[in-house]
């Protein structure tokens, strides 16, 4: 038997459903986006569990004062891990699961635009979760918070390893996230069913769409910060140790450039399902689509540049104090414009109070709340008041949990009938409501008025001043009835799935096209897909004699990009924002020059004669695609060859510098120069060698025979990441080599 | 001299520059009658006195970064873009100057103009040499024009699509807030002409004084600027871009025109 005939029975064998369905590790395996999704939501729910047992320590121990329940370390690693868990592990995931189960069938694609990326996304989850945990055994959990301030997150401070585990598992967790970002825009971008223009995109998924942006810009800050930390601990490096003249405050600035924006990562998922809905149940269209979706951008590129009032404590000055304190107080606006929309839509609407529709409603009010809690804190004196109370504790609960998880929770009653076929059950989904909204607001109401008696928050226990007690104690009872709650959802869940009443294909009589498929879908989502022309294909197949306004021109064919170029296009701006917070931070401290070595003993001749090898492997990589698209082989593998010797050589030059600095006594633990050179260059150097490492890939299958056939759109994929290295490239010997010879 | 005293006599009505207006007003109105949109050029023209004339123009003359700040902002951004918006929809570029409305083009123009004055020597040598001052003021109204038509050009079919738009509007915001970051935490000044102002005018004792404006706290006003507000304008014209993609190109009369 020939090597051909096994890859094909193989192939067959792998194809074919039936054959396969005993395999007991498909679910570990699949790349099927539905599946996925199902495995990103339990794995939510689980850690969910954790989490929420880690809060019910933490008020079992504040529910009396100066109570020794728990040892103050212990509540600060549960302080740590409830905070970094709920937000990486639980809302992250649970969104995700959402999002890759519904977005693809929304715009009747197959699947995401790249399944096997998927699935590597959704892998980093639980190898997050499991680092994280590990640090458990490995000497103690992290007890630095979750936005982990410098110095405290530094080795003098936390010796043990319990802050390289956060580090890393944060990483590995952002690096995911970033991965389906990309999926999320490729797919949208280059799978959309014939008729589903961009404007007539359901807005789950347009709002998922921008959410995605904030994602590709904001996750790599956050990674750039931690590659820094990380280079602190592991190497000694100071970027953020005052002690050898780094900056505690810049960690600030980078975490919360990354943090402002999560927040509305987090909620504007949540925005998406009540957009949808609330219209569902109300029977009527969404009030103001256009303005849903231009709020929704506008929400997005807002908090890319509010994150300074985060740091109003710190002392920034008055200056950035005022623009911070204005630009956060404008985010009010597009909100509110949601809110508004929202709301009209249920006006004279034919409301179907069912638990779908009352979560939206206690979103709804609940998230009013957050806001207006939300955006006193733009106040600058007051925010100097609260900052550090539980007033704080309980705006940020109202926006994760009052309005972020009761979206969440709708949305798990909404979809769940499409994704196992049976309605989960209207009687336990009113109990789970009703419990969450008692426990939910017992314990957070009463923590605006903590706060503002004066209780500070991130404190493991209080002295019996009055009426802390009597609040506290309030507060603690109120998480058991959300417990409860937990518990009667998980019950729900199981019971449902197996014995809950049938759903059809669309039960609750919604537009969109994730109902026009069975429940669950089969494989490949769909059989046929009725036409598209508005924004409610079924409202137009089940009402033909009143149809929606056809929206936009009605053309059959839509201009599709390819889905690789998209991918790495999003890619590349990913990877844009993470060198532009190490180029940002270099320049930081370039400015603030620290005694040793200085720019000044690079040697610049050398390393321009390396970095001409490096623009030049640009320009042999052009000449490579011009013979691949002519079919000329030969030139095409000559061409790449040179490529990869160019890149090469540019990386032996570096080497062989590193190596005259290590000669000369210069490491990344010199001073911060030597920190952020070796930082900066090297995350450079890395990317050349995984470039390098692809286009080798490129020339074995080329050599082999592959791209004969002319354009191959991943070969001009990896041409784009190739420039893309040359073009930071030049910002680095511009920033790190010309910009002293200037002065 | 008090606040009061310095804003009503700031003003310096050159010559030069209100013929300039003049002469703008009288050929827009033999080009093009009453076809454009003459109100978009009369606030244009009342922004560029302001920019060039009024006491702003007088701060921005040697005594503060923040307020040569204003004065950019206004001759990039606002200026320019209200000159495109007056033109009639009929209007399109002469042969030769077509070139200029390419994106890319026009990108680098609009990230340019902001970048490439804030270099310390030309942004100093704006300041103290006239001759700089007055390359330095009608690159930027061009640059300007060039970077808005990808966005503005009075006919739908020169301007990028609304997706395309944003993308462009987008990143030309990131890379200058970028700017505006540095400009905000360097310890450094970036225009060191504004740390010990000549003070010709006698007020430097009210601004460093009354206005509480000391050098370290005005240059970062002005990288404040140049990052928050100025991102907020990119934002209205990409709300704008959004606007122009959802409205239904049937109910829309220059569309079909085109």
């Amino acid at each position: 038997m020939n090597g051909t005939t096994t890859t094909a029975m193989f192939r067959a064998a792998i194809l074919d459903p039936a054959k396969r369905a005993h395999y007991r590790l498909a679910w570990l395996s699949t790349v099927d986006h539905k599946r996925i999704a199902v495995l990103y939501l339990l794995t939510a729910l689980f850690f969910f569990v954790v989490a929420g047992v880690e809060a019910l320590f933490m008020r079992l121990q504040l529910a009396l004062p100066n109570n020794h329940f728990l040892h103050p370390d212990t509540f600060n690693q549960l302080f740590t891990m409830h905070g970094t868990t709920m937000i990486f592990l639980v809302v992250m995931p649970v969104v995700f699961g959402f999002v890759n189960y519904v977005l693809p069938l929304q715009i009747g694609a197959r699947d995401m635009a790249f399944p096997r990326l998927n699935a590597f996304g959704f892998w980093c989850v639980p190898l997050g979760g499991i680092l994280l945990h590990f640090s458990v055994l490995a000497g103690g959990a992290p007890a630095v918070g979750w936005f982990a301030y410098a110095p405290l997150s530094e080795t003098p401070y936390s010796s043990n390893l319990g802050v390289d585990y956060w580090a890393i598992a944060i990483f590995v967790m952002g690096i995911g996230s970033i991965s389906l970002a990309i999926n999320i825009i490729a797919t949208v971008i280059s799978c959309r069913a014939p008729g589903m223009t961009m404007r007539r995109l359901p807005l789950f998924t347009w709002i998922n769409f921008v959410n995605a942006f904030i994602i590709i810009f904001a996750l790599p800050v956050l990674n750039a910060g931690l590659a820094m930390l990380l280079i602190d601990r592991r190497l000694e490096g100071h970027f953020f140790l005052p002690l050898r003249g780094g900056s505690a405050v810049l960690w600030q600035h980078v975490f919360w450039a990354f943090g402002h924006p999560e927040v509305y990562i987090l909620a504007l998922p949540a925005f998406g399902i009540v957009s949808e809905i609330v219209p569902v149940f109300s029977r009527k269209p969404i009030f103001g689509y256009q303005f849903v979706a231009a709020s929704s951008m506008a929400i997005a590129l807002l908090s890319l540049g509010v994150w300074g009032h985060h740091m109003f404590t710190v002392g920034m000055g008055r200056p950035l104090d005022l623009f911070f304190s204005i630009a956060s107080m404008l985010i009010a606006i597009p909100t509110g414009v949601k809110v508004l929309n929202w709301t009209a839509t249920m006006i004279g609407g034919r409301i179907r109070f069912q638990v779908p529709m009352l979560f939206c409603i206690a979103f709804l009010i609940q998230f009013l709340c957050a806001g207006i809690t939300g955006i006193s804190h733009a106040v600058v004196p007051l925010d100097w008041q609260t900052k550090n109370s539980y007033f704080l504790v309980a705006h940020f609960h109202f926006v994760a949990v009052g309005a972020i998880v009761f979206a969440v929770l709708g949305a798990v009653q909404y979809w769940f009938p499409k994704m196992s076929g049976r309605f989960l059950s209207e009687r336990l989904g009113r109990w789970t409501f009703w419990l969450m909204v008692l426990g939910f607001n017992m314990t957070f109401i009463i923590q605006h008025f903590l706060g503002l008696l004066g209780m500070p928050r991130r404190v493991f226990t209080y002295p019996d001043l009055p009426h802390f007690t009597w609040m506290n104690m309030l507060s603690t009872i109120g998480v058991f009835f959300m417990a409860a709650a937990a518990l009667v959802l998980v019950w729900n869940l199981i019971a449902s799935f197996f014995g809950g009443k049938t759903a059809g294909d669309n039960p609750w009589n919604a537009w969109t096209l994730e109902w026009a498929t069975t429940s669950p879908p089969p494989h490949e989502n769909f059989y046929a897909l009725p036409p598209i022309r508005s924004r409610r294909p079924l409202w137009d197949v089940a009402n033909p004699d009143r149809p929606d306004p056809v929206v936009g021109e009605n053309s059959s064919a839509i201009q599709i990009v390819d889905k690789n170029k998209a991918g790495i296009l999003t890619f590349i701006l990913s990877e844009a924002g993470f060198f532009a917070t190490l180029l940002l931070a270099y320049l930081y401290f370039y400015a603030h020059p620290q005694p040793g070595p200085t720019p000044r003993e690079l040697d610049v001749p050398r390393t321009l004669i390396f970095s001409v090898c490096l623009f030049a492997s640009s320009l042999t990589f052009w000449r490579s695609e011009i013979a691949m698209r002519k079919r000329q082989r030969g030139s095409m593998l000559g061409w790449l060859a040179l490529t990869v010797a160019l890149g090469g050589i540019f990386l032996v030059g570096q080497g062989t510098e590193y190596w005259k600095l290590f000669q000369t006594g210069v490491d990344v633990s010199t001073n911060l120069f030597a920190t952020t050179f070796f930082t900066l260059t090297g995350f450079h150097g890395l990317h050349v060698l995984l470039g390098l490492v692809a286009l080798l890939i490129f020339l074995w299958l080329a050599w082999r025979g592959d791209f004969a056939s002319g354009g191959e759109p991943a070969f001009e994929a990896a041409g784009y990441y190739w420039h893309f290295v040359d073009v930071v490239w030049v910002f680095v010997l511009l920033t790190v080599y010309i910009l002293p010879l200037l002065r | 001299m008090t606040t009061n005293q310095f804003l009503t006599t700031a003003w310096k009505w050159n010559p030069a520059l209100l013929l300039f207006c003049a002469l703008t007003l009288v050929g827009y109105f033999l080009a093009f009658r009453l076809r454009g949109r003459p109100i978009y050029l009369g606030a244009a023209l009342i922004i560029f006195v302001v920019a060039l004339m009024s006491p702003l123009n007088a701060l921005a003359n040697g005594y503060l970064f923040s307020a040569h700040m204003v004065q950019h902002i206004l001759l990039v951004l606002i200026i320019p873009a209200f000159f495109l918006l007056s033109l009639p929809r009929s209007f399109s570029l002469p042969g030769p100057v077509k070139a200029l409305a390419h994106p890319f083009i026009g990108w680098i123009a609009g990230v340019g103009a902001m970048w490439l004055w804030h270099a310390p020597a030309l942004c100093n040598a704006a300041t103290t040499l006239k001759a700089v001052s007055i390359v330095q003021t009608t690159s930027l109204l061009l640059m300007g024009s060039v970077f808005w038509w990808q966005v503005l050009a009075p006919r739908d079919a020169e301007r990028l699509s609304p997706p395309a738009g944003i993308i462009y509007l987008f990143t030309a915001c990131t890379a200058c807030s970028v700017l505006g970051i540095i400009l905000t935490f360097a310890p450094v000044s970036i225009c060191p002409v504004y740390q010990q102002p000549i003070d010709r005018l006698g007020i430097l004792d009210v601004i460093r004084g009354q206005w509480g404006l000391t050098s370290d706290r005005d240059q970062q006003v002005g990288g404040l600027l140049m990052w928050v507000p100025m991102c907020l304008i990119y934002l209205a014209a990409i709300l704008a871009q959004l606007a122009r993609w959802q409205s239904d190109p049937a109910t829309n009369p220059e569309k079909s025109h085109a």
